[in-house]
């Protein structure tokens, strides 16, 4: 246990071996990391819990940390050591509350580059538990503190409730000694990077890099790996089978899908094994993997508590944390990571918001593709009416949407740490059970989602509602009536509508409002199921209530602004 | 000479005089280690009432204009 940004995670890495599962604690959204080691000869699982700064909590994680202190554990109380004084009020607390306890005085290198110098043993004396000075980065400290723990022990906090604060000045008096030194580099960039001119300009410089490390990581993993394996292993495979089941047939188009010219087409085949293994495996993870690694990096550098500064006002009027900003860029990449990271929000009311927000306004690069697919022939004319119509419709939902959900936003309260090298070992752990989870999670639903098209398809329902809604199609969004089948593909795989409305010949105008029209009024498939089980019944049938209407509703002011435009 | 902290400029440091707010807000604040007879100095402030940045005990912590400004504090060199 300890503080957030004491470096926790990288001590519960090296505590433990490579089998670490990530899970929910019951009814909520916190999630908890669990692992295994040897304590002596026993084996034991290790906790690592979420960041707290006192044992009376104050949100919803330090709840969840609170709750998962028993009696009979021993606890490793993570300390920054350059950061004593702070650190030590959970400390205490933790010595009250009667359990055996090891104090790790973590980041030890970097106090000793501040010039804070601790005398662990006088710090041992005084807390009456064991003391481990430990750098878990470089891993100095980690053995002496596993040998440590089988040692724990419980001891009484120094003095009672009322004076901690007191007790513990005099504690940091007697043990640490502070050399006064020049601000480091880290602390200039530091400080620069939350300025209000610079730090804006520093930021947009990360996101593109970080962008751009994503693209050409995903694109390589696409070109390198999975394009290969899809068309070396499985197309040659699927081919054979559809062979087999004559090529043709309910099961064979359930399965395989339709031959496109005889051939089995991953992109327009729509089978369960072949669209429906493509588009997750070969189309989502490796942009979702390349994601993940940068997202690993900006977090434990350190660097996106100061995003959330710098977004903070934009986000406040929409109703939200500056922390929000994180998943509305993960969901420029993809929508399914952008609706897991809803869980830096506290309250339901941000959740909610910026659940909408992400599924109706951002469009991910699915969808990006799809606009570049339809309207890259006219250019700038045809990207600036999407993607502001979007950004404005961005800003306008969510102010309005703050203003008419009830509650409030509390107000941005953050501590920044200084920057850190990342962890490759954490980094690593994390990636690995981000990737489980997408592959547990976002896959079965794809699947399920292709067959139900599938189905639909086949039972001619497709059809039947293209006639359904012709009306609306044309009088309100100016679009032919079988642009429905598109926008019914579209739940599934935005890019791949595109295959639809390509042939239908459509205008400047027609291609605009199809556009935003496809990317606003639903997510796609697996991004519905996260936002789902994020929101809860109730909030996502809101929130689905809501797209259908700002989709429709925007496309048709859309098409009325444009035709009164002249186009 | 009191002011609320968000009236500080940047660079200057001060010292914690008083803190009003809600239970919460009072507790993580206090845990932060903004408290009477700290010393924090200003360090940035984003344009148009955004969040605010100071430095409290060598680590810098962001707030939002509405909990700065019911920061007492007392200007000093």
């Amino acid at each position: 246990m300890g503080n957030p940004n004491v470096g926790k995670s990288a001590v519960f890495s090296r505590l433990t071996g490579a089998h670490v599962i990530a899970s929910n604690y019951p009814g909520t959204t916190v999630t908890f990391t669990e692992g295994r080691m040897k304590v002596g000869e026993r084996a034991c699982r290790v906790i690592d819990v979420p960041g707290t700064y006192m044992l009376e909590p104050t949100s919803r994680a330090e709840e969840v940390a609170v709750e998962m202190l028993k009696d009979d554990d021993i606890v490793v109380n993570v300390v920054d050591s350059t950061n004593l004084e702070r650190n030590l009020n959970l400390t205490l607390q933790l010595l009250n509350r009667d359990v055996r306890m090891v104090v790790a005085l973590n980041m030890w290198d970097e106090a000793l580059e501040h010039g804070i110098s601790i005398d662990v043993e006088r710090l041992a004396e005084r807390l009456g538990v064991p003391v481990v000075s430990t750098c878990a980065i470089s891993g100095e400290g980690m053995r002496e503190l596993r040998d440590t723990l089988a040692h724990a022990r419980r001891a009484p906090a120094p003095l009672g409730d009322e004076d901690r604060w007191a007790a513990i000045g005099k504690i940091v008096d007697e043990v640490q000694q502070m050399e006064h030194r020049h601000p480091t580099i880290g602390e200039e960039l530091s400080h620069a990077t939350v300025h209000p001119v610079f730090g804006p300009i520093f930021a947009l410089l990360v996101l593109a890099a970080s962008f751009e490390v994503v693209r050409l990581v995903g694109e390589g993993l696409i070109a390198y790996v999975a394009e290969p394996i899809f068309e070396g292993l499985w197309q040659p495979a699927m081919q054979r089978l559809s062979a087999a089941l004559g090529s043709g047939g309910f099961i064979h188009d359930l399965l395989v899908g339709e031959l496109a010219d005889g051939q089995v087409s991953f992109g327009e085949s729509f089978g369960v094994l072949t669209t429906g293994f493509y588009i997750p495996f070969a189309a989502v993870l490796p942009y979702v993997f390349s994601f993940y690694i940068v997202l690993g990096i900006l977090e434990d550098s350190g660097y996106l508590p100061r995003l959330g500064v710098l977004a903070d006002n934009v986000m406040h009027r929409l109703g939200l944390h500056g922390l929000a900003i994180v998943p509305m860029l993960l969901g420029l990449g993809c929508n399914v990571p952008g609706a897991l990271a809803l869980r830096v929000l506290e309250t339901r009311k941000e959740r909610f918001i910026a659940a909408t927000l992400l599924a109706i306004c951002v469009p991910c690069m699915a969808q990006t593709a799809m606009v570049a697919g339809l309207l890259g022939q006219y250019g700038a004319l045809g990207f600036l009416p999407v993607f502001g119509t979007l950004f404005l419709l961005w800003l306008v939902l969510g102010s309005v949407l703050k203003r008419v959900i009830g509650g409030t936003t509390p107000e941005i309260l953050l501590d920044i740490p200084p920057y850190r090298l990342p962890y490759w070992n954490a980094l690593l752990k994390k990636l690995w059970m981000r990737m489980k989870g997408f592959l547990k999670e976002a896959i079965p639903y794809v699947l399920l989602g292709v067959l139900i098209v599938n189905l639909l398809h086949t039972f001619g329902v497709i059809a039947v509602l293209s006639r359904l809604f012709a009306p609306v199609m044309s009088r309100v969004l100016g679009l032919p009536p079988e642009a429905v089948g598109a926008l019914v593909v579209g739940f599934l795989r935005k890019d791949v509508a595109v295959g639809m409305l390509a042939p239908l010949g459509l205008s400047l105008k027609q291609l605009v409002v199809a556009s935003v029209v496809l990317t606003a009024y639903f997510p796609c498939a697996a991004t519905f199921v996260m936002l789902y089980r994020e929101l809860g019944a109730r909030d996502m049938a809101k929130c689905a209530a809501i797209m259908l209407v700002v989709a429709f509703g925007v496309g048709g002011l859309l098409n009325l602004v444009m035709t009164g435009l002249g186009f | 000479m009191a002011m609320p902290l968000d009236l500080l400029p940047a660079g200057k440091s001060a010292v914690v005089v008083g803190l009003q707010g809600g239970r919460g807000v009072m507790r993580k604040l206090d845990a932060m280690g903004l408290r009477p007879g700290r010393r924090v100095r200003m360090l940035s402030s984003q344009f148009m009432a955004g969040p605010i940045t100071v430095l409290v005990n060598g680590r810098q912590v962001a707030m939002g204009r509405g909990i700065a400004r019911r920061i007492l504090v007392r200007a000093v060199d």
